[in-house]
């Protein structure tokens, strides 16, 4: 792939939607499923990965032209490695109790393909700048995820969102269980590949 | 071979880089991870102490706390308690230790100040020099009095034990006479929406009130909770005005004896949480009993 | 250099049988010790003992390991016929999580005083160890239970061959990471005060593992690498293999206990790889609504397996 055309807007967006990396690239599920219960969740994952992938991004596009090739994956883990590791102290130190409560999902994000799949597809061939704005819309596109799952399932689950009481009571206790983060997931993917045929049947008809 | 020596070096300033970074902020985090935590520990005791935002804490309460370690030996087991004490010039900690039936053995003045004795490390340092060498130290818990001009007013229990899945890591509060003040579950690792629930409200809040009489013989019942109960429950602590005088009373009396109402589909949770409790405070009001009778066997000027 | 070999062989073996029977301390009385339902603890002894002397309730103390201090409540003492088999009823169940420690005071047995001993009465060694084998296996299932490793599992859980080679490759690496990791974390981290190079120490152990392998069995045995060269690669982006070092460094396991949840965690992938494949081998064949093809009926199906799994948990195992 070269060097990226698009524009900084359009590459926020291809983060969000076309290549959202829960729904599309089927990328990083792990917390996508275990840890979606509440919206305060994930947006807190959401935060953690932004970050990671913005500073990875940046500085593996940043020192693109020194890598050399031999070492081009060990070089990204240990960037990465390093980006989770300051998250992961900041959080425990200042957001403690948020910290406990995702358990060691944090410190998984070392393992989560999005961030690698992202340095090599598109920061090791584009400018910072790029790579910044495409860090952001890949973390994004991750929050936009894993709140979308979560407010499904504390509202459904718990009558709740971001704690606040919304509904009354509890109408599917069913979503908070952790099995039904499975069945969410499944069947967000099928509503966006329902709009997607939706949408290029259209755009067959119209041409 | 260059290439060799080429990546080497890459990878090695690489490293060293990554070190620098984590190390930096580390550096930056220690402390305040430290700080933080500690900060929330005094929330959470307070808390359930009864205080907050909107009624904070008076100056007058003091929290002493007692750490108890065991001291072990080829001969014997001995029971060493950490305990902040009166001096002349100012406060100061001592070891007391005591035999297995209770009886006063002997007191070992420890070099430790307020702020050292927070630290396990460090405590351990001056429990190290005033214990024979051969004997071996292990620290087993400890237990915070809350006290108000000389008076206790009530004992914070942090403890853990195992639930459904992992451990919980709980605290508990209770008055000088052993009545439940409250619970607070610190960490637990139970299912989301069914286990995770001891959490909630209208779980935790069912154990207060509860007298150490009524305590002993808890149980755990697999009723659904009545809902003016629930009601009740959930109102204890936001002082929200939303139950009037007459109402909380009357809720009192019916459901002060009763036993723990399971949640719904989480009954070995519940019953792992009410007999951890149980068996916390059980143990604690038999070892404070032995231990002031054994403050006052040796005169020792305790500060609570 | 084989008779070398076989002569350190031979010293380590020695020193393994001195070490097992050091532990035991001579012939004792008290032959065995264990908890019997959920009140009693039953004592077997080498020789009949007095009744009399059996009779007495302020003979025996029971208490808690950790709390040597608070003894418990004894109930009943019963003496079964033929004078060997002795059951201590407690006034509470036991919490028999914990190991409990039994002093039994001036033993008489056929009128001669044999002094007194403690015992320990713990459920058994294997049966913890087998416990958390289980417990990975399946109970706390890392696929369905713990929901780690998904990209992976969805990945290669097509074919039956490609989940089989993929668990087999798995549970070979996971086994060494984290036997290296948790050497190198009880030894070096945790003695410098370096938890906090944790993550990044755990990653470069896995991608050395993961290089080491490749290595190794392309050269020993090139035919086996055809066959699972292509997972070693996958083993790196499967978050399993890096959240059971970091299991292992909070839990505080001994190597024993490493050892088996690392073996557990990798079984119960493969266990999970294979049934997943197996129902999506037939999934081909049925008719699926077209937006559920792919992924999306796959993860229906992981959520089926997810619900089911949760019948396991709650149950214990010794």
């Amino acid at each position: 792939m070269p060097a990226t055309t698009k524009t900084n807007f359009q590459l926020v967006v291809n983060g969000l939607l076309n290549e959202n990396p829960i729904f599309r690239l089927a990328l990083s599920m792990c917390p996508a499923v275990g840890i979606s219960t509440t919206v305060a969740n994930g947006l807190l994952l959401g935060v953690a990965v932004l970050f990671v992938q913005v500073f990875s991004s940046c500085t593996i596009s940043l020192i693109k032209d020194y890598i050399h090739p031999r070492i081009r994956i060990p070089t990204y883990t240990l960037t990465i490695a390093t980006w989770v590791t300051v998250i992961d102290l900041v959080l425990a130190a200042y957001l403690p109790v948020a910290y406990k409560a995702m358990g060691i999902f944090v410190r998984l994000i070392v393992a989560f393909a999005i961030i690698t799949m992202r340095l090599e597809v598109f920061a090791c061939r584009n400018t910072v700048t790029a790579s910044f704005w495409d860090g952001i819309g890949m973390g994004l596109g991750f929050m936009f995820g894993m709140v979308t799952l979560g407010a499904v399932r504390e509202v459904l689950g718990m009558g709740t969102f971001l704690g606040y009481d919304v509904i009354g009571f509890r109408p599917l206790l069913f979503f908070v269980l952790p099995a039904a983060g499975f069945f969410l997931v499944g069947f967000m993917m099928a509503v966006f590949n329902y709009v997607e045929t939706v949408y290029h049947r259209r755009a067959k008809r119209g041409a | 071979m260059k290439e060799i020596i080429k990546i080497t070096i890459a990878l090695t300033i690489s490293c060293l880089v990554a070190g620098l970074v984590i190390g930096t902020t580390f550096l930056f985090t220690a402390k305040a991870k430290q700080q933080n935590e500690h900060l929330n520990v005094q929330q959470t005791m307070l808390g359930l102490l009864g205080y907050g935002k909107d009624k904070p804490a008076p100056p007058a309460l003091k929290l002493h706390s007692i750490h108890r370690y065991i001291l072990q030996d080829a001969e014997a087991t001995r029971m060493g308690y950490i305990v902040p004490v009166r001096r002349d010039n100012g406060e100061g900690f001592t070891l007391v230790v005591l035999d297995l039936k209770g009886r006063f053995l002997e007191q070992h003045p420890l070099e430790l100040t307020a702020e050292t004795a927070l630290s396990g490390e460090d405590r351990k340092k001056a429990l190290a020099a005033v214990v024979a060498p051969s004997m071996v130290v292990s620290f087993a818990d400890t237990a915070i009095i809350a006290c108000r001009e000389g008076k206790r007013e009530a004992y914070l229990l942090p403890g853990e034990f195992p639930g459904f899945k992992t451990f919980i890591k709980a605290m508990v509060a209770v008055n000088a006479d052993f009545g439940m003040l409250g619970l607070e579950v610190i960490e637990h690792e139970e299912d989301p929406g069914l286990g995770g629930e001891i959490t909630q409200d209208y779980f935790k809040n069912q154990f207060v009130g509860k007298s150490f009489e009524t305590l002993k013989g808890l149980k755990v019942v697999k009723e659904p909770l009545p809902p003016e109960y629930e009601r009740y429950l959930e109102s204890l602590g936001t002082a929200d005005g939303e139950l009037s005088e007459q109402e909380i009373a009357e809720m009192e009396r019916l459901y002060r004896e009763k036993d723990i109402y399971a949640l719904t589909g989480a009954t070995i949770s519940s019953a792992a949480v009410t007999n951890g409790v149980k068996a916390m405070v059980r143990k604690f009001a038999y070892r404070i009993q032995i231990l002031d009778q054994a403050v006052a066997t040796g005169d020792i000027p305790i500060l609570f | 250099m084989r008779k070398k070999v076989i002569a350190l062989t031979a010293a380590v073996v020695m020193l393994a049988v001195l070490g097992l029977t050091g532990c035991e301390t001579g012939p004792r009385f008290i032959k065995q010790a264990d908890f019997d339902e959920t009140h009693g603890i039953v004592l077997t002894f080498a020789g009949p003992v007095d009744a009399d002397w059996a009779a007495d309730k302020a003979n025996f103390s029971v208490n808690e390991k950790p709390d040597p201090d608070i003894l418990l409540n004894i109930e009943s003492v019963r003496l079964d016929p033929g004078n060997t088999r002795l059951t201590l009823t407690l006034a509470d169940a036991l919490n028999q999580e914990q190991p409990h420690q039994v002093v039994v005071k001036d033993i008489m047995a056929d009128g001669k005083p044999l002094g007194s001993t403690a015992v320990t009465v713990a459920r058994s060694y294997f049966g913890h160890l087998f416990a958390i084998f289980l417990g990975a296996l399946l109970i706390q299932n890392f696929v369905f239970s713990k929901y780690l490793g998904l990209c992976v599992f969805f990945g290669t859980s097509q074919k039956k061959s490609t989940a089989v080679g993929m668990g087999i490759t798995f549970t070979f690496v996971i086994v060494f990471a984290s036997l290296m990791s948790w050497f190198l974390y009880q030894f070096v981290l945790k003695p410098y005060r370096l938890d906090h190079l944790q993550i990044i120490v755990f990653i470069g152990l896995v991608s050395l593992t993961v290089q080491a392998v490749d290595t190794i069995l392309r050269k020993i045995n090139p035919a086996l690498f055809k066959a699972f060269g292509v997972y070693l690669v996958l083993v790196i982006a499967n978050c399993i293999v890096i959240a059971v070092p970091l299991i292992l460094a909070d839990n505080e396991y001994n190597m024993f206990e490493s050892l088996m949840l690392a073996l557990g965690a990798g079984l119960g992938f493969l266990l999970a790889l294979f049934l997943m494949s197996s129902v999506r081998e037939r999934l081909e064949f049925a008719n699926v609504p077209v937006s559920y093809r792919g992924l999306p009926i796959a993860f229906i199906v992981a959520g089926l397996f997810a619900l089911s799994f949760m019948g396991f948990s709650g149950m214990s195992i010794f």
